[in-house]
């Protein structure tokens, strides 16, 4: 495990523990996220030019096994590093949130005349000359097929949002395509950015497109052909020399599954793996990491929040008193620094820093003991007896739940607990495995409150109606995501807004205010911004982290070794 | 067919337990008394050891964070929160030492309550419930903690139940195959003669002659629940903290395997001191209840 | 015979019915369902996963999804994985491989060790060699698997960097030696326990076989003690140990799926695991029964075995 390249060995890591007592010294927790970020960027110098043709391999390590290989099917995150090599969507986002173009040949905008009537009109023109794998040459009717099947009554989809408004879809041109929305919606734009476009010619010949050959053996348009799976193990693809895009400039992709987080990086630091993405780096071994001799390590921006959720029906935690003061003696930056060896970004914010909706002029979150028993003591939270308050009968308790097994998560729990417990505030622990924890007890608020790292975001837009819009409760109406049980008429109105809105500025504005609003009644409590850590070799070359792809391997094709 | 296969081994049959001769054999038997030995200290320990200690168990000190073992204040080294890792040790003792037992009382009741009705009820009502038993031995022993413990919500009460559930099968074989052959026996015969009620015929006479196995058994029991109770730990399903326990101290010891390697390698040790000592006594036992046996 | 093969027929088929019951009770009963993974990413809405649900059939009642999967399993049909979608046989079987080679060849090595440590302490009964074996199997068998694993990987991998620190090869390399290297520490992990069962059972089995009439007649004719150990002891001591290994079937599993996580094998351990945590409900079902029918093969095995050797030499194997 700790074989050097040059076939010595050394004895271990150098101990954390004094790297982070030197670190505390120095109040230092930015120290190290400024020099993950140069790494990123020294890559950038003398790039040499990409090989004639496909050439070599790379091995990407995964700690999550990707196993749903139809698109349009539920999967998790995992199997999107799959998707995007194998199929396109008709526009991509790229790091700066920009769509690019992929299948299609523009972007449809109120000014481009592809979206009109408000919303309710749209017009696709698509790329000439791009073929399936097989070698049919891909249409508009490929789409179409694609936009229906989701839809389709008997059909698995992964998900309707967004789609399920779209109707009469005609194809006006080999290679044009247009329909209507059944309201406006503008996160539709960036919903189909993740959209991926099947092949009709082969999926409708299945008898149930559920279980067809195709979902097995996926045929696409992306820079990279199926190869080989060997379950459990690895997924091979191979270089399409047809591409329509940049690439693929690799001749195979190995993607290799280390059902472990801690054995992925020992096979990365021994090179078994080129590069790990995704679940990334365990932020414990992140000093040792970027120390790695011919290894590059980087801190990628992720959409992805760490938060304490709150059930806003509890009886102690709908109070507001309570979660403000709740936030005010939450010890960020302990949980950061010291759990996360200050890792992660502090936010106060559900939206990404990185979104072009993001508020930056939030009020910053101070911790404060005193302030935080202050809160209480005007609200009416006395101290009893057993140091625990009380307000009108009920005590100052509740649980905080979060999936079995997380480490890092469960230290943060007794960090908060030991903080929560000189407010006056009782916080116990009852963790529960992933399948029963995000099961009913999630999906139907019954939890207390939680620890959960997610998205507050449709896709790539801004949008989080089905995360706090009142009529998104599913404990209540069975629809939505907005398990926290939140709803603010305001709030509601502003969604509806957002949604109907084409304008950008016009959305920033209105994004600005929900951020706002929920600063201030604290749905969520916001802890940090994931910023996990990813790493490869050296000689690799366009490996660019995306906040805006699911996957960092969304550019695949455009990869590369220095010869 | 358990984690733990030298309950296989069972004696079919016993002499009296209490006699002098069987205790004489057991006195004798020198591995057999260090481990009741071993078992009677770390009981005590961790009963009164965190008592003297001057830190506690659930105090964490971030400063102090991965401090190594043998080189501070902190005899043992703390853990990624700074905790006494000693503290933690012997409170974690405390837990897992009492899962054991809470495990094997509950296990034992119910591969007695199963043995004895099976035994004395021969029929359908025997065959039904060793065909249940069987059934439950085919899943392995693993498979079936890990198949209910995704599934149940773990807390030490749950647990208990939990490893109770999966191995009291041993027990009610054993326990089975004595009453069927003591049913039989004359003064089990004599009292269904003088008209006693199967209530009274099972509990009173036939019971009792069938304790040796049984002490046996709920010896080798207590080592097998707590070896469960680390391997739940270990696949993330165990005990939730702060609760320390011996399993849990060891669950997430894979990350720092490199960095602190006592995290992994202290609960471990004491996990394996505290089977062994149960093992040994469980071997003692069975080789001063039966002579004829003559395993290791 | 064949009477007794019927009977042991009906009984097993029997069984497999209960084991399929409780094991299907036991997966749709618990709280949390196939779904769970998907809720936790944010990016599918309830309506979305409840429409699912009615798809997979999970909202119908258990006794009429347990009747369909039983009838389905009974024409050949497993099912679907929820995971990826492909036939739980065809995973199940792509996921055999590696768990058989470990299996295989840790039970060949506790084989080998167990049953020269077992045959060394019987000849020389009560000796240093013997005391200390007993001990040492003792512990053997105390030890949590996965920790002697943890302990495996940092001697020898972190420490003195000899074996890899997990999986069955390197990615491109793959040759015969690259698999052994990467077998040694799962096999020996495995063979740990086997290996102490095997040594406690040999030496008990020898010493029966010794305290034999044949054997004293043996020795009475002067037949050198060596052949004598050879030729009558060994041979006849040896086959109730075959049973044992049939019987060992179940905790072999065990210990084989605590193995795989530590050293990160793509066996059925890992893939039961997996499938669990991802409550994918046929994968599981699937491993459960055909662990079942191994284990029962393994006991028919041993009891076939045990009805051809000698009962007296049999009964202290069992």
């Amino acid at each position: 495990m700790t074989k050097k390249s040059d076939g010595s060995v050394t004895s271990a890591f150098p101990m954390p523990a004094i790297h982070r007592r030197d670190m505390l010294a120095l109040g230092a927790g930015g120290l190290l996220a400024a020099s993950g970020f140069s790494n990123a960027r020294a890559q950038t110098k003398a790039v040499p030019p990409p090989p004639a043709k496909p050439t070599g391999q790379v091995v990407v390590g995964l700690s999550q096994e990707p196993t749903a290989f139809n698109p349009l099917m539920p999967g998790i995150e995992v199997d999107e590093t799959i998707w995007m090599q194998i199929f396109n969507t008709m526009w991509v986002a790229d790091p700066k949130g920009n769509l690019i173009p992929d299948l299609a040949v523009e972007i449809p905008s109120e000014a481009n005349g592809g979206i009109s009537e408000g919303g309710l009109a749209w017009k696709v023109k698509l790329r000439p000359g791009v073929t399936w794998h097989d070698g049919t040459p891909f249409t508009a009717e490929d789409v179409k097929y694609t936009l229906e099947l989701i839809n389709a009554p008997g059909f698995k989809a992964r998900t309707r949002i967004g789609h399920a408004f779209v109707r009469d879809i005609k194809v006006t041109g080999p290679l044009e395509i247009s329909w209507r929305m059944e309201k406006a919606y503008a996160p539709y734009l960036a919903l189909l950015s993740n959209t991926f476009i099947v092949p009709k010619h082969i999926l409708e010949k299945a008898a149930d497109p559920n279980t067809a050959p195709f979902n097995q053996t996926p045929v696409g348009t992306g820079p990279f052909k199926w190869g080989t799976r060997t379950p459990g193990d690895n997924i091979q693809l191979v270089a399409n020399d047809k591409f329509h895009g940049k690439g693929p400039y690799l001749e195979r992709a190995v993607l290799k599954y280390v059902p472990e987080q801690t054995s992925l990086y020992a096979q990365f630091r021994t090179g078994q793996v080129d590069l790990i993405i995704g679940t990334g780096i365990p932020a414990n071994f992140y000093a040792e990491a970027v120390k790695l001799p011919g290894r590059k390590v980087v801190k990628i921006p992720s959409a992805s929040l760490e938060m304490l959720m709150p059930n806003l029906e509890h009886p102690v935690l709908k109070d507001k008193a309570v979660r403000k003061a709740l936030y005010a003696s939450l010890n960020k930056q302990a949980i950061i620094d010291i759990i996360y060896y200050g890792l992660h970004i502090p936010t106060e914010s559900f939206s990404p820093q990185d979104s072009w909706a993001y508020n930056p002029n939030l009020p910053k979150h101070v911790y404060d003991i005193a302030l935080a028993n202050k809160i209480l003591d005007d609200a009416g939270w006395k101290r009893s007896g057993s140091g625990t308050r009380m307000k009108d009968g009920v005590p100052l308790t509740f649980a905080v739940s979060t999936t079995t097994g997380a480490a890092l998560r469960e230290q943060a729990q007794q960090l908060m607990m030991q903080d929560w417990a000189q407010i006056g505030a009782k916080m116990t622990i009852n963790n529960m495995p992933a399948a029963v924890i995000w099961g009913e007890f999630y999906t139907r608020s019954k939890f207390e409150s939680l620890i959960v790292g997610t998205a507050f975001r449709t896709v790539i837009d801004p949008d989080p109606a089905a995360r706090f819009a009142s009529d998104a409760i599913p404990a209540k109406s069975g629809a939505g995501a907005n398990q926290m049980q939140w709803a603010n008429a305001e709030v509601d109105q502003l969604l509806k807004d957002g949604q109907t809105t084409f304008d950008q500025e016009k959305r920033k504005a209105i994004y600005w205010k929900l951020q706002e609003i929920a600063r201030e009644e604290l749905p969520i409590l916001p802890i940090f911004q994931y910023a996990p850590v990813e790493g490869y070799k050296e000689g690799l070359i366009g490996y660019e982290p995306n906040v805006n792809a699911r996957q960092n391997t969304w550019n695949m094709g455009s990869w590369y070794w220095a010869r | 067919m358990s984690l733990d296969p030298t309950l296989d081994a069972l004696p079919a049959r016993a002499e009296g337990f209490w006699n002098g001769r069987g205790m004489r054999r057991f006195r004798r038997h020198k591995l057999a008394v260090f481990g009741a030995v071993t078992i009677i200290l770390m009981t005590l320990a961790c009963v009164i050891g965190p008592w003297l200690l001057p830190y506690s168990d659930t105090f964490i000190d971030i400063r102090q964070r991965f401090a190594p073992p043998f080189a501070g204040p902190h005899i043992l080294g703390t853990d990624p929160l700074g905790r006494d890792i000693l503290a933690r040790l012997l409170m974690a003792g405390r837990i897992s030492l009492a899962v054991g037992f809470c495990a094997m009382v509950l296990s034992m009741g119910i591969g007695i309550a199963v043995g004895v009705a099976a035994g004395f009820y021969e029929g359908v009502i025997g065959a039904a419930l060793m065909r249940f038993v069987d059934a439950m031995l085919c899943f392995p022993t693993i498979f079936l903690l890990l198949a209910i413990s995704a599934l149940i919500q773990p807390s030490v009460p749950s647990i208990v139940v939990l490893i109770a559930m999966t191995s009291w099968m041993e027990v009610a074989r054993v326990v089975e195959a004595q009453i069927r052959s003591l049913r039989t026996r004359e003064f089990a015969q004599a009292a269904v003669a003088m008209g006693s009620s199967n209530m009274r015929i099972m509990v009173r006479e036939l019971l009792p002659n069938a304790i040796a196995p049984i002490v046996v058994a709920a010896t080798l029991n207590v080592a097998h629940a707590i070896l469960a109770e680390s391997y739940i730990s270990f696949l993330g399903y165990g005990i939730q903290p702060p609760t320390p326990s011996w399993g849990n101290m060891l669950e997430n010891a894979q990350s720092y395997l490199t960095s602190a390697p006592w995290l992994a390698i202290i609960p471990g040790a004491a996990i394996t001191l505290a089977v062994t000592s149960f093992n040994f006594v469980g071997d003692g036992l069975r080789d001063a209840l039966d002579p004829r046996m003559d395993l290791p | 015979m064949s009477g007794f093969l019927l009977q042991r027929l009906l009984q097993a088929i029997l069984l497999l019915l209960i084991v399929s019951m409780i094991g299907f009770a036991i997966l749709h009963l618990a709280p949390g369902g196939p779904l769970s993974q998907f809720a936790a990413g944010g990016e599918m809405n309830q309506e979305d996963l409840d429409r699912i649900i009615e798809q997979l059939g999970l909202n119908r009642p258990l006794p009429v999804q347990y009747a369909e999967w039983l009838w389905r399993m009974l024409s050949g049909d497993w099912g679907l994985s929820y995971r990826d979608q492909q036939p739980v046989l065809h995973i199940i079987a792509g996921h055999l491989g590696p768990t058989l080679e470990l299996m295989v060849s840790s039970t060949l090595l506790a084989m080998l060790i167990g049953a020269w440590i077992g045959i060394i302490g019987a000849v020389k009964r009560y000796s240093l060699f013997d005391s200390i074996a007993t001990i040492g199997t003792m512990i053997a068998l105390s030890i949590p698997t996965f920790w002697f694993g943890l302990v495996v990987i940092y001697v020898f991998s972190v420490g003195l960097g000899w074996l890899p620190s997990g999986n069955r090869f390197t990615i491109g390399d793959g040759s015969f030696l690259n698999r052994l290297h990467h077998l040694v520490g799962p096999c020996v992990v495995l063979a740990l326990v086997s290996t102490a069962v095997w040594s406690r059972y040999m030496r008990s089995s020898m010493l029966d076989v010794i305290n034999q009439d044949f054997v004293r007649t043996a020795r009475a004719k002067g037949v050198p003690e060596r052949q004598i150990l050879m030729k009558h002891v060994l041979r006849n001591a040896l086959l109730p140990m075959i049973t044992i290994t049939g019987l060992h079937v179940p905790s072999l599993l065990s210990g084989a799926l605590v193995t795989e996580t530590v050293f990160t094998w793509p066996g059925m351990g890992r893939l039961f695991l997996d499938s669990i945590s991802y409550r994918d409900y046929p994968v599981v079902m699937g491993i459960l029964m055909f662990t079942a029918v191994m284990v029962l093969l393994g006991s028919l095995l041993a009891d076939l075995l045990y009805g051809v050797a000698d009962p007296r030499i049999a009964r202290s194997g069992r």
